[in-house]
């Protein structure tokens, strides 16, 4: 078994199959079904438990209908695939066969937001936060470390309900130990001036900001919303509710994703807080080019983000 | 009707026709697609009253039962049917509860019926569901069958192919599918827009065991059903039953239009019920 120390350092997609591989020791039901995607961890998966692992190839439709007759059979089943072709090409079987059945399969997806930047568009997963949170009974979480990812595995295996895990790709090595991964959110406080939310990587972006804000007088609390739904809707309202300012940043389109969950919750709950959304505007999906390009064109680093919000909180 | 199975080919005969009246007359008081039901009514007698099939509303909890799936789930009129005179829920539900009120029966079936496997509707999913319900059982070395209904215009969808060669692949013996065949899909003849043809070689083709039949004989349908289950080959099986939608409906039958007609007029509803009794 891997010790944190190693773990951090791995891909995400390696730290939670890693850690699902010290599960599949005594669990004979888990099941990963690939669309012929590949990963350091799933080569040692699959040498030292062949029969648990299937690679479907690429039929992504028949993946998720074969994955909830596995999961009707009593299987465990996690799907993994770029999240780009998991969510859209087959929705309707996820839909119907997994979520209106209330099957608990799970989707590990690789490549959240630019994550597959210079591969383009037919590779981005800047929608998926937007389609699968529509989805009746569907958990979705988006972590932003690998050891985060890796601590998923036994939440995921406890629940029976659907499930959308939403990896980035690369190393993603910061962490933090005293997570309490029943809230959903994880809270760092420097002060109330404003609210700082994202989610998955790009949160390593948001403390970034929290710096330069610093530096620049404003203090703030920044929010990495690991689990998107269901929401922590009490304790984020909490939160909400000692701040004036809220800011919200994503590697996702603004149609839908986090901007609009944290927009709902204001709307829904009547709270007193002025909200300004970091995320992909139209236009931005249909794109090539280095990440940190792609990402800078949205405006998703800290120093644009710093400018703007200065200006906004004066 | 008689809630037991008696399976002499004579009580399977009577059986379909008891069971077309009964939809004909579910049709005419509650609606649905009496002609996509209509064809495949000796398909689902031969699976439900002969001993064919290890289901009954005695074994829904026993694992070694076979399963069913209504992957042509617009046929819901049959199978609530044979469902409710094979005793999986009380008759009366059809009246109460179809297309009714919380629609406990409703316009396509819901796992949460009593006798159904799997939600379906949406056309298209059924084999693959299939083939990953067979894939476990063969994983865990249990002997249960998987029997699939599909449309004939379904299989246009390529998540059917995408299936079909999953379950070749892993050898899913436990498969046997059948295709209503009745070459209408819900607006045309599929032969107007797709090229269809030549099932059988298709599906050969794809690694499976395809025999092709006259879907509305009883014989041939059980006794293709029972040498695939006896059957010591690898291959999925599956059965081209060539049908005729809306059979036994004067005016829905092999009418392109059948799939979206209900039988709602006094004049339609009188020359149903005349065919069904064989007056002209």
């Amino acid at each position: 078994m891997l010790d944190i120390s190693e773990t951090r350092n791995l891909q995400m997609r390696d730290a939670f199959i890693f850690k699902l591989y010290e599960k599949v020791k005594h669990d004979k039901d888990i099941i990963i079904i690939s669309n012929d995607y590949g990963a350091v961890s799933l080569d040692k998966f699959r040498n030292d438990f062949p029969n648990q692992y299937i690679n479907a190839g690429v039929s992504e439709q028949n993946i998720i209908s074969m994955a909830a007759g596995m999961a009707i059979a009593g299987k465990k089943v996690f799907v993994y695939s770029i999240a780009s072709f998991i969510v859209t090409r087959c929705f309707e079987q996820i839909k119907i066969d997994i979520c209106s059945q209330q099957l608990p399969v799970k989707i590990i997806a690789v490549g959240a937001g630019y994550a597959y930047s210079e591969d383009g568009p037919t590779h981005h997963a800047c929608e998926d936060i937007a389609i699968m949170r529509t989805l009746d009974g569907m958990q979705i979480y988006s972590p932003s470390n690998a050891v985060m990812t890796s601590n998923l595995v036994d939440i995921s295996l406890d629940t029976s309900m659907p499930m959308y895990i939403r990896m980035d790709k690369g190393i993603f090595s910061n962490f933090k130990e005293d997570i309490n991964y029943d809230l959903g959110l994880d809270v760092d406080s420097l002060g109330n001036d404003l609210c700082i939310i994202s989610t998955g990587t790009i949160h390593n972006v948001a403390i970034d900001l929290s710096r330069i804000l610093f530096e620049n007088g404003i203090k703030s609390t920044v929010v990495d919303i690991f689990r998107l739904k269901p929401l922590n809707t009490k304790l984020l309202s909490k939160i909400l509710e000692d701040h004036t300012h809220v800011v919200t940043i994503e590697e996702h389109t603004l149609n839908g994703g986090l901007g609009s969950i944290v927009g709902d919750h204001i709307l829904d709950n009547a709270l007193n807080c002025a909200l300004k959304r970091f995320g992909i505007i139209e236009g931005g999906i249909y794109v090539y080019g280095v990440r940190e390009e792609v990402r800078k064109k949205q405006g998703l680093n800290a120093l644009d983000m710093s400018i703007s919000i200065v200006d906004w909180l004066k | 009707m008689n809630q037991s199975s008696n399976t002499s080919l004579e009580n399977l005969i009577s059986k379909s026709s008891e069971i077309r009246k009964d939809v004909v007359e579910i049709s005419i008081a509650h609606g649905g697609h009496a002609a996509a039901s209509l064809s495949c009514v000796e398909i689902m007698v031969t699976l439900y009253y002969s001993e064919v099939m290890n289901i009954s509303p005695n074994n829904m909890n026993d694992d070694s039962r076979d399963r069913y799936i209504h992957s042509k789930g617009h046929a819901e009129n049959v199978l609530y049917s044979v469902l409710s005179d094979r005793g999986f829920f009380p008759r009366e539900w059809i009246n109460k509860y179809y297309r009714k009120g919380d629609c406990r029966l409703g316009g396509h079936p819901d796992k949460d019926i009593p006798g159904v496997e799997v939600t379906t509707g949406s056309i298209g999913h059924g084999l693959g569901i299939a083939v990953g319900m067979a894939l476990s059982a063969k994983m865990d070395c249990k002997k249960h069958f998987h029997f699939v209904l599909m449309g004939d215009a379904e299989c246009t969808e390529g998540s059917v192919w995408e299936a079909a060669l999953s379950a070749s692949h892993h050898k899913l013996s436990n498969i046997i599918a059948i295709i209503d065949n009745n070459a209408i899909g819900a607006s045309d003849f599929l032969a107007n827009y797709s090229s269809l043809d030549k099932l059988e070689d298709k599906w050969k083709s794809f690694g499976w065991n395809a025999v092709s039949c006259d879907g509305h004989n009883i014989n041939d349908l059980e006794s293709i059903f029972k040498s695939m289950i006896k059957s010591k080959s690898s291959k999925p099986n599956i059965v081209i039953a060539n049908t005729i939608k809306g059979k036994g409906v004067s005016f829905l039958e092999n009418n392109p239009m059948g799939h979206v007609m209900g039988i709602n007029t006094e004049s339609e509803i009188s020359r149903a019920r005349k065919d069904l009794e064989g007056i002209t």
